[in-house]
Parts: structure tokens; C-alpha cells; sequence
């Protein structure tokens, strides 16, 4: 076993990834500081324009913030969704366990692009969601090409992340403590939320920035259920790169989301490590 | 003892609940593929396998079937090759820096796909890679790799040590030690991964809308773009014919290695 055989093992991967994801990554830097001009294309010099516009125009500004608030409220969403069938599964004595965890599993295996379809006839304004409503006596409620049906799909697309990080979390805390808190007389609420919760609040936060940074990634549905015109920063990219061929300023927008991205996986991982020391 | 079951039945009506939303969509479809009509419609009117009939007779998506299917392939086996070596390198050989490294592999599984994608138009065009098959693979052995590595290290760690040593103390070389001790022993985790990854890359849009070439389309952006264009039972038809393949899939790969250990 020569010291250098894990290097060589480990060289693939590194090759692999330097090559097409590394440099390609950080060749955006350059390209994103550089003055696009209509029917010419990308010229030489220097501009900041793109990360000014980026920062300053109401236009971009809104769909930052969109991105933004639809991230957190899906992220609400899924956490108070998928908390009590995570605690169910984690907890549960059942010989259908695994079954039932393969049907939360099941949706994330299949097509993204098939989920979100499915959603579109759901959420039309002739679609299922529509024909329930108005044999309620609701009238048509517009649920596609807005907030609303971004933030139900996004959740349905997201939610079983959420909950098999939560099961990994719960599975973790043992069951003896919940116990000792109820023969020490707390009733089950107090134990559930002044122990179990609190116990579960690594797997609360590694949850809760995954479906944060997933759903500001999205590009699928947000395009699918939004539309072109209802517009978050993934499909702003996309369409600055495909119809528009404004590389630089896509280029911006591209680092931008990267940059949230990181310090938000970033920040997660210190808030980590305070509450694991503390522990 | 009520209180305590009304709790009980009450977590379990929400589970209830809570499945039926995660599955609400896969029934929608299924049964929107069976109706006679020629727009979208739930429930379906009239019933009639013509539009699965319409699909597998489409050249258009029985090609994008075979090309999304080769993608895969030729993605997962590059991406098992890789990742297998560095699981290994990772947890069975002292890399100085291997946490950095660890990381960097891990680093697809944040990023956002779409930036992938766009990093690689504008790359692959400077070193004229664009549209090519090598360059596709690439791509989606970068988003596959990943989920290989974080698969067979569960189930290296598993595993004792001293198993391949013991081989290696008997005279076997490490390859051999490797291929005939710890191979076999971490096949659940490396199953796991590859299906994954052939997951991964076949339903992949985010990285493939930016990167394919003339003559070059894989079925999830032909159904991507189909739907963009206006939806019809056909779309239906051929998601249905993924979700039965999905679930025929999940469900062998449930039994065979106990595939919800590793998600």
C-alpha cells in the first residue's frame, strides 16, 4: 500500500470534476463582467453592469425577492407537513414500515418533469383542484402561472426530501428520553416540544436548508407551473441564455444564485457545529 | 389511555393524508392518459389505450427513449468507476485534504442544476465540445457521481477492515483483495448507487436543455418542451408508461437490497 495509491484512486473523480465543473464554473467569472452587445454579441472590456442591474433594477429585484419568499414558505411548508409523517414513520412498530417509506420514496424516483405535469392538470383552471372548488360553490381560483401554484408544487416536489431527513433525525433520539420525561410527569405535549423537538433540531436544520437551496435551484417547475412570463432566478438564467443570448448577464445571475447557494450551505454547517458542541 | 389514541389515530389520518397528496399527481395522470378526448381532461371520458398506441408508434420519442437510456448508461458506468475508486480512497486510505475532497464531490448535489448547465454551454462551445455525446456524458457523470460515492460509503462503513486485510496477510494482492473481498461485500451499496445515478441522469433537464445537440433529445426535455407547446393525453400516456417503470423499479429494488436504507 504506497502513500500515493489514494490519490491515484481519487484521480478520476478529481479529473472529472475539475474539467467539467470547476473551470467551466469559474469561466463564468470573466464572462460575467463583459459588455454584451445586441446582434455584435459578447465584446471586449470591462463592466459591472449586469451585477448593478442585478442589485438595483426593480425588475430583477422582484424576481430575487420571489425566488426568496417562495424558498422560504415551501420550506415552511414541507417542515410542518412532513414533521408528524416523519415522527410516524420513525417511530412506527409497523411491518408496513418500509413500504410506507418507499411510498414517500417512490415520488422522488420518478420523472420531475411527469410530477409537475401532473400538477398542471390539477391545477388548471379547468383541472381537478378548479371542479372540486366550484362543487364546493368556490368560484375558479387561478392557480397556475402565480405564487400560489409555485409554492403548491414545489412542495409536493420537495416534501419527501424533508421528511427522510427528519426520519434519519428522529430515528437518532432515543426513545428512553421521551419516556423519562413523562415518568418525571410532563404531559405528552411538553415532552414532545420541550424534548423531542429540541432533540430533533440538527435534522430540522440540515432539512429545511436542502429544500431551501432546492427550491431556489428549481428550474422544471417553477418554468412548467409559472409559465414564461411568471419568472424566478433559474428561468431568468434560462431565458437570458436560450432566447435572449445575453451570456454575460446570465453569467451574473448565475453567480449570484451560486452565491446564495454556498453561503447558505455555509452558514448551515457553522450553525451545526455550534449546536453539535453545545450538545 | 383515550387521549393517547386519539393522538395515534389522528398522526396516522395525517400520514393518510400526506400520502395521498405525495400520490395525487401520479393518479391524475394515469388516469388522464385513458381518456378518448383529444385535450387533457380529469376524469377521463370514455376510456382507450390509444394514446400509449400514438406514443410507442412516435419515432420522435422512441428515439429519445433509446438516447436518454444510453445516456445513462454510459453516465452511471462512468460515474461507478470513479466513485467506487473514491469511496474507496476516501475511507480506506489516509488523503491528506480528504475532507476538501469529499466536499468538492459532494458540491453537485447543492448546486444548482440550471448553473451546471450553463457553465457547460458556454465551456463546451470555447473548447468545442458543444452538442457532442462525450461532452453530455460528462455533464451527467458530474450530477451522478455524487449519489454513487454517498451510496458506497454507507456501505463501506459497514464493513470490517480486516476482512481485505486478512486477504491481503494470505497473499492476495489488492486488487484482488479488493474485487473478490470488499466488492462483494459493499454490492448493496453499489447497486444502490447505480440505480441512482441511472435515475439521476435519465430524468435530468436542467443540465441536458442546455447542452443537447442537432439531432440529440432525451425524453424528459421532449416532454419538457411537448408540454410547453400545449398539453395533451399523449404527454399523459407516456408519463404513465414512466411511473409503472418506476414503480416496477423501486419496488424489485426494494426487495433485492432494501433500496430505502440509502436514500
Amino acid at each position: 500500500m504506497t502513500p500515493g495509491s489514494g490519490w491515484r484512486l481519487l484521480a478520476p473523480a478529481l479529473l472529472l470534476l475539475t474539467v467539467a465543473f470547476v473551470v467551466p464554473v469559474g469561466m463564468m467569472v470573466p464572462t460575467s463582467v463583459r459588455p454584451y452587445v445586441p446582434l455584435v454579441g459578447i465584446t471586449g472590456g470591462f463592466t459591472a453592469r449586469y451585477y448593478t442591474r442585478l442589485l438595483t433594477d426593480s425588475y430583477y429585484l422582484e424576481i430575487i425577492g420571489r425566488t426568496l419568499a417562495l424558498g422560504l414558505t415551501v420550506t415552511c411548508a414541507t417542515l410542518v407537513i412532513g414533521y408528524p409523517v416523519a415522527f410516524f414513520l420513525a417511530r412506527t412498530r409497523s411491518r408496513w414500515r418500509s413500504w410506507l417509506t418507499i411510498l414517500v420514496v417512490f415520488p422522488l424516483m420518478l420523472n420531475l418533469v411527469v410530477r409537475t405535469f401532473g400538477w398542471i392538470a390539477l391545477l388548471a383552471q379547468n383541472g381537478l383542484v378548479n371542479q372540486a372548488l366550484q362543487a364546493l360553490g368556490v368560484g375558479p381560483v387561478k392557480l397556475l402561472f402565480n405564487f400560489a401554484g409555485l409554492l403548491i408544487g414545489l412542495t409536493h416536489i420537495f416534501l419527501p426530501f424533508m421528511v427522510l431527513v427528519l426520519i434519519g433525525a428522529i430515528q437518532n433520539i432515543p426513545r428512553d428520553v421521551e419516556d423519562a420525561a413523562r415518568v418525571l410527569g410532563a404531559s405528552w405535549g411538553s415532552a414532545f416540544f420541550r424534548v423531542t423537538l429540541p432533540l430533533s433540531a440538527p435534522g430540522i436544520l440540515s432539512g429545511s436548508i436542502l429544500v431551501f437551496v432546492l427550491t431556489i435551484s428549481a428550474l422544471v417547475t417553477p418554468r412548467l407551473l409559472g409559465g414564461p412570463t411568471y419568472q424566478v432566478m433559474s428561468t431568468l438564467i434560462y431565458d437570458e441564455f436560450l432566447a435572449r443570448l445575453n451570456w454575460p448577464a446570465g453569467s451574473a445571475q448565475s453567480l449570484l444564485l451560486t452565491a446564495m447557494v454556498l453561503a447558505l450551505v455555509y452558514l448551515s454547517s457553522r450553525l451545526a457545529r455550534r449546536t453539535g458542541a453545545r450538545a | 389511555m383515550t387521549a393517547a389514541r386519539v393522538r395515534t389515530w389522528f398522526l396516522r389520518a395525517w400520514v393518510a393524508l400526506v400520502l395521498g397528496f405525495l400520490m395525487l399527481p401520479v393518479v391524475v395522470i394515469a388516469l388522464a392518459s385513458l381518456s378518448r378526448t383529444s385535450y387533457l381532461t380529469v376524469p377521463p371520458r370514455g376510456l382507450t389505450l390509444h394514446w400509449f398506441a400514438q406514443v410507442l408508434g412516435d419515432a420522435e420519442y422512441l428515439h429519445a427513449i433509446g438516447f436518454s437510456v444510453v445516456l445513462a448508461l454510459v453516465a452511471t458506468i462512468g460515474s461507478l468507476g470513479a466513485g467506487v475508486a473514491a469511496s474507496f480512497a476516501l475511507l480506506r486510505r489516509r488523503v491528506a485534504g480528504g475532507a476538501g475532497v469529499a466536499a468538492l464531490l459532494n458540491a453537485p448535489l447543492v448546486f444548482p442544476g440550471v448553473v451546471v448547465g450553463v457553465a457547460l454551454l458556454q465551456f463546451y462551445a470555447m473548447v468545442h465540445l458543444n452538442g457532442s455525446l462525450v461532452g453530455l456524458a460528462l455533464a451527467h457523470m458530474v450530477i451522478t457521481v455524487p449519489y454513487v460515492v454517498r451510496a458506497v460509503t454507507a456501505s463501506l462503513q459497514g464493513i470490517d477492515p480486516e476482512l481485505e486485510h486478512a486477504a491481503r496477510v494470505l497473499g492476495a494482492s489488492g486488487p484482488v483483495a479488493f474485487f473478490t473481498v470488499t466488492l462483494p461485500l459493499i454490492r448493496p451499496g453499489v447497486a444502490a448507487g447505480a440505480l441512482f445515478s441511472f435515475i439521476v441522469s435519465f430524468d435530468n433537464v436542467p443540465v441536458s436543455i442546455f447542452l443537447l445537440g442537432a439531432g440529440q433529445m432525451t425524453l424528459p426535455v421532449k416532454i419538457f418542451t411537448a408540454i410547453e407547446y400545449g398539453v395533451d393525453p399523449s404527454i399523459a400516456a407516456i408519463s404513465t408508461m414512466l411511473i409503472v417503470l418506476t414503480g416496477l423499479g423501486l419496488a424489485v429494488a426494494e426487495r433485492w437490497i432494501g433500496f430505502h436504507r440509502f436514500v
